[in-house]
Order: C-alpha cells, then structure tokens, then sequence
C-alpha cells in the first residue's frame, strides 16, 4: 500500500460516486419524467416502464454512497461498470433506431426537439466513467474507505465479489 | 542436538500452528461478517427499492375524475380538423413552444389546410407540452390548456385557428413566453368567446389532462417535436416539407 495507487482509487470513487448519487438523486422529484424518458427508449414493456424508472435511481444512489463510503467497493464497483454498459447499450441503440431523446441520465429526458439530440457526447461520457468504474473493479484497494483496513481491502473485495456472483 | 532444543522446537512448532488456527479463525470471522454485511445491505436495498417503487407510483397516479375538454376525438386527447370521410390522417404532435414545429407550420401549413379542405386528409392535432421551464412560466402547458379550452368552448376548428395563431406569434425560446392575457386575447380572436374562457386560461382548469396528454404521447412512441403520421407510418425529419407531406399523402391515398 504504497505509491499513487491508492490515492487515484479514492479520486475514481469520488468522481464516481458524486456521478451516480447526482444522477439518482435528480431522477427522484419528478417520476413523470422519469416515466417518459424510459419509455422514450422504447426498449422495455409497458409494465415495466415504472418500476424501472422509479427503482433505477434508487440503485444509483445506493452504488454511489457504497464508492464514497468505500464498502463493498469492487462490488459497488463492478455495479456501476455494469450500469454504465447498460446505458451505453441503450443510448446506442436510441442512436441507431434514430429516436429523438435526450439520455434522461441526470433527470428529464424523454422528447427533445429535432436536432437537440446529444449522443456521442453521451456515449464518451458513459465510455470515460465505464473505464474507470473497471479500473477501479480491478484494483479497489483505496485510501479513505470504511470498508476496513486498507491492506485488507483486495481479500476482502474478492470475498464480496464472488457472494455476489 | 540436546533435549533441550528439541523441546524448544516442539513449542515452537505448537505456537505457529495455533497462530496459523488463530488466523484462519479470525479470517473466518472476517468473511462471516462480510456475508452478514453484505446480506444486510442487500435486504435493506431491497425495502427501499420497494417502498420508493410504491411511493413514486402513487405520485404519479392521476385521477381519473381529472377535468377533460370536449370535443375531443378518439382517446381523449385528440382535436380532429377535416372530414371523417377523407382517406387519409395524418396525425401532428406538436408542442406550442417548439421552434421546429413553428418552422414547420411555417413551410407546410398552408399545403396541410389545402389537403383538409379538399376533403383529402383529416388532421388529428395532439399536443405536447414538454418545454415548460422557470424563465416562460410554464409556457408549453399554459399554451395547450388554452388551446384546449378553446376546443371546448368553440369546438376542434377553433382549436386549428388558434394553433395557428400561437405557432404565428411564438415566443422566442429561452424567452418568457405569452402572458395569459395574450393567450386570452388569441383565444377570442379564434372565437372563444365564453365568459369561463379568461377565467379557465388562467386557472389551468385543464392543467393535469395536459399531462396525461403529454404521456399519450410518450406511450404513442413519440419522442421528439414536431412528429408526423400519415395513415399512422411515421415521417421522417426530411419529409417535413410542404412536399414531403403532400407526397406521403399521395402515396397514402395510392
């Protein structure tokens, strides 16, 4: 546990953390929008349209405080890889069938106006934060975490990780 | 090698096995309360995700005694404009703060009035209102609650006159949008004229149709303004033209 690895883990999960518990948290007071902007994908069946729209922040938030806390970390970090493949996955594809929407990812979403629409910006977004996220699944060890001793970290993360698999 | 040291060994080799029990005890324990940590964490992920499901779906839930306009056709949440009889619809999603869809009244309004006058097309208006924000007052929902007034005071012609009305006067997005007084003032022009008229603009008497409108919309797959059917075959951007649409209504009629 020495060198600038540590440190850059705990900036990977501030960075990371601040991103999903924001993204969560601006998704929460207006569920009409976030109704709309997942149905805008088109993606996903009517029933599911609001469980998914009201759970998904819900995760977010809990990913988000699990990396600024720093427990469970590679799970939580793992999560949100797989998170952010998700919505790349689905920006993509709303890109490919040439849907007009905003991503919806920090709040609104839905309708945009023709030409309004942002997605390779989205798409570079998501690709920056997914390559940390997996950085940080494969060397969680990090400064500043509550998740125990620092030295411990790497056994304990690989213990979490294969619970959750 | 005197007894002495064998026996020193012995301990020796007693210590390290129990330090070796000790450490396997203690990473036992450590793993027990990662699992039970993380079971924890799991179950109370869980109720969250719940409650917030059940919270969030309530709030979202609109009455269904909410107040509707008349002289709607269809769902609820459509104004038709032409003969029933004609042969081909083109439906019109449309937000009134929407400068694309203003630039599109523009260039193919008048060729979409020929097409309904002759009997060849019925128009079906919906409106949208998803471009409300602080700096307009609420503007896009202002907007299709007048208008939706207006249809009910004065039926779906007078909603096409008033529509044409808003999309001729647009304020500039980013602006402050039409005071209700304009919105008032238009409305008479397109002959609402009733004395609930003033008062049902301003109250918003329609406010939360506009919303159950604006997820129309969304679960009829429409996810940007302004957007096109005819026939129900979507447009695309490039057919938003006087002549992409009086094409795709030939072809429709074909």
């Amino acid at each position: 546990m020495t060198g600038a690895g540590p440190w850059l883990a705990t900036a990977a999960r501030a960075l990371l953390g601040v991103v999903f518990v924001v993204a969560g948290a601006l998704k929460v007071p207006d569920p009409a929008a976030a109704v709309r902007a997942v149905r805008a994908y088109q993606l996903v069946p009517e029933p599911l349209v609001g469980p998914l729209a009201f759970g998904l922040p819900v995760v977010e938030i809990a990913v988000g405080l699990a990396l600024l806390a720093g427990v469970f970390l590679r799970t939580a970090a793992v999560a949100a890889a797989v998170l952010l493949a998700v919505f790349i996955a689905a920006i993509s594809s709303a890109w490919a069938r040439g849907l007009q929407i905003d991503c919806g990812c920090f709040g609104g979403g839905g309708q945009v106006d023709a030409g309004r629409t942002a997605y390779p910006a989205e798409v570079a977004r998501d690709g920056a934060l997914l390559l940390v996220a997996l950085a940080l699944a494969r060397r969680p060890a990090s400064r500043l975490a509550l998740g125990g001793h620092p030295h411990d970290q790497i056994q304990h993360a690989e213990t979490e990780h294969a619970d959750v698999r | 090698m005197s007894g002495e040291s064998k026996r020193q060994a012995a301990r020796e080799r007693i210590a390290a096995k129990r330090a070796a029990e000790a450490a396997a005890a203690a990473a036992a324990a450590r793993r027990r309360r990662v699992v039970l940590g993380g079971v924890a964490a799991a179950v109370v992920l869980v109720v969250v995700l719940i409650v917030v499901v059940v919270v969030q779906t309530g709030r979202t839930s609109t009455s269904a005694d909410a107040a509707a306009p008349g002289n709607t056709t269809g769902n609820g949440y459509v104004f038709a404009v032409g003969s029933a009889d004609a042969p081909v619809t083109l439906d019109l999603y449309e937000d009134f703060q929407c400068p694309n869809c203003k630039s599109l009244e523009d260039r193919a309004g008048s060729t979409i009035e020929e097409l309904v006058a002759d009997g060849t097309v019925q128009v079906h208006y919906h409106g949208m209102a998803f471009l409300d924000t602080d700096a307009n007052d609420d503007y896009s929902t202002r907007a299709l609650n007048a208008a939706a007034v207006v249809a009910d005071e004065a039926g779906a012609d007078a909603y096409e006159e008033f529509h044409d009305l808003l999309f001729a006067n647009q304020p500039d997005e980013g602006g402050s949008g039409l005071t209700d007084d304009q919105l008032v003032d238009y409305a008479t022009q397109a002959g609402a004229t009733g004395t609930d008229v003033a008062v049902d603009i301003r109250n918003l008497v329609y406010g939360e149709w506009v919303e159950k409108a604006e997820d129309q919309a969304s679960k009829d797959g429409v996810t940007g303004t302004p957007t096109v059917f005819v026939d129900g075959d979507q447009l695309a951007s490039d057919q938003l033209t006087a002549d992409g649409i009086a094409a795709a209504v030939q072809a429709a009629q074909g």
